[in-house]
């Protein structure tokens, strides 16, 4: 049963016959995370860097945002039981427009607001691909963690 | 090199936006047209009339009352809403199929567009824009050049990834150098073939080379930030990504900051929903 997560959407799953699956990554950040011992499963598609920006948008809709997406996707997979420890990630997404000149860098800010976040968190990213200018596709399994990168233009890739 | 002349003859094989639909894009255009004279051209048309009776009474609008008549539909939906519907009507058949070449299933490029078109609406509402409809219209348009290109993007395609990846060109140049016209270009074409007016011809050529815009147009610089943005946003974005230039002169011409672009990324995802309304509530076949 696949899961389709949305832009500015998450979910988590312990269903063993759950593929979670977010198309269509632009600038916009992927974070799958996987606790291969309880089995649970999340995907978080956030937009932008920091809830700041705009705090009522960020209230009614936490996963806009890396700082206030990135803490409630591991929430509520807690609360399915997975552990910090066994927890593996995969972050995919974060593209650029060519020769931004830093102006069009929301994709390198989104990938910078989760590595300082996790940083204070000691969290480690297991799986990257980031950057660059291509559009990607992120899929997840729950029953085996295996997950599946599609970068436009070409087919699945296991990761 | 694929002969240039045999892409432009596909043009051919477009559905041409109907004349009574053209003459509504090109009305909206001129603050002097009434609204009874838009009224009616459409009435005159009595197969216009029913596609947009039928667009207005789509469950996706969930208006209470049944729309019955043209007139009906301005009072309850509002003019810039009926006639951003009836522009998206006009153009869906030719949008709705998949481009392989671009690795867009069927829907994404029509969604993209669509985004696109709402996107630069909003930017040209807060630039004070007095030709809004046709801005929207410019932006939805902008790619019809890869419903044509894309069998060709698709026999090309390693050789315009290589340029791309290996030797530093935008997609829409690789395009260019490797099969000898490029999306926007060929867009302009069909805009010319269908009789667009010379000032929208020119939008679709130059949607991503906006410092070719006169000094004093904003609307290039719209078009192309609101492709930006939806690039961005990923949003329907096929195989060329996100590999087109930036133009600093556009965020200069429109007072932009790098805030603007992340609060109208926030903003864009309300729209989101308008994108299906439009999508799902018009024509296509």
């Amino acid at each position: 049963m696949e899961i389709i997560i949305g832009v500015a959407d998450m979910k988590v799953s312990n269903d063993s016959e759950a593929v979670l699956i977010t198309y269509s990554l632009g600038s916009c950040i992927g974070l799958g995370i996987y606790d291969s011992i309880e089995k649970v499963g999340g995907l978080l598609h956030y937009m932008l860097p920091e809830s700041s920006l705009d705090t009522v948008k960020a209230k009614n809709n936490p996963c806009m945002f890396a700082d206030t997406g990135i803490p409630l996707l591991f929430k509520e997979a807690y609360k399915l039981g997975a552990k910090k420890h066994s927890i593996k990630t995969i972050v995919v997404g974060g593209s650029q427009i060519l020769d931004q000149k830093g102006f069009f860098n929301i994709g390198e800010r989104n990938f910078t607001a989760l590595r300082k976040m996790f940083w204070r968190n000691n969290m480690m990213i297991s799986y990257q691909h980031v950057g660059g200018n291509v559009n990607r596709t992120i899929k997840l399994e729950i029953k085996s963690g295996q997950a599946w990168l599609k970068i436009s233009g070409s087919g699945y890739q296991r990761i | 090199m694929k002969s240039v002349e045999k892409i432009i003859n596909d043009i051919e094989a477009l559905r041409p936006i109907p004349y009574t639909y053209h003459k509504i894009i090109e009305m909206t255009k001129n603050p002097d047209s009434s609204i009874n004279e838009l009224v009616d051209i459409i009435t005159y048309d009595q197969g216009a009339t029913a596609n947009i009776l039928r667009a207005c009474n789509s469950s996706y609008f969930g208006l209470s009352r049944k729309i019955t008549s043209i007139k009906h539909a301005i009072a309850y939906m509002g003019l810039d809403r009926l006639v951003n519907l009836i522009i998206v009507d006009s153009a869906a058949s030719n949008f709705r199929r998949g481009q392989e070449g671009y690795d867009l299933t069927e829907g994404e490029l029509w969604r993209y567009s669509v985004f696109s078109a709402l996107i630069a609406q909003s930017l040209a509402e807060k630039n004070q824009q007095k030709n809004i409809p046709f801005i929207f219209t410019s932006a939805l348009l902008k790619d019809i050049g890869k419903v044509i290109l894309h069998t060709y993007v698709n026999d090309s395609f390693n050789e315009i990834t290589f340029m791309v990846k290996e030797k530093g060109l935008a997609f829409i140049e690789a395009e260019k150098e490797v099969i000898g016209i490029d999306h926007a270009e060929l867009g302009a074409k069909v805009a010319a073939k269908w009789n667009f007016s010379p000032n929208m011809v020119n939008i679709i050529k130059n949607h991503h080379f906006p410092e070719l815009a006169p000094p004093d147009d904003l609307s290039i610089p719209i078009v192309y930030l609101a492709d930006s943005i939806c690039m961005m946003m990923g949003i329907g974005v096929g195989s060329d990504g996100l590999a087109y230039r930036y133009h600093q002169e556009v965020m200069d011409k429109l007072h932009f900051s790098n805030i603007d672009v992340q609060k109208t990324i926030a903003d864009s995802l309300e729209k989101l929903k308008d994108v299906e309304t439009l999508v799902n509530s018009t024509g296509g076949n």
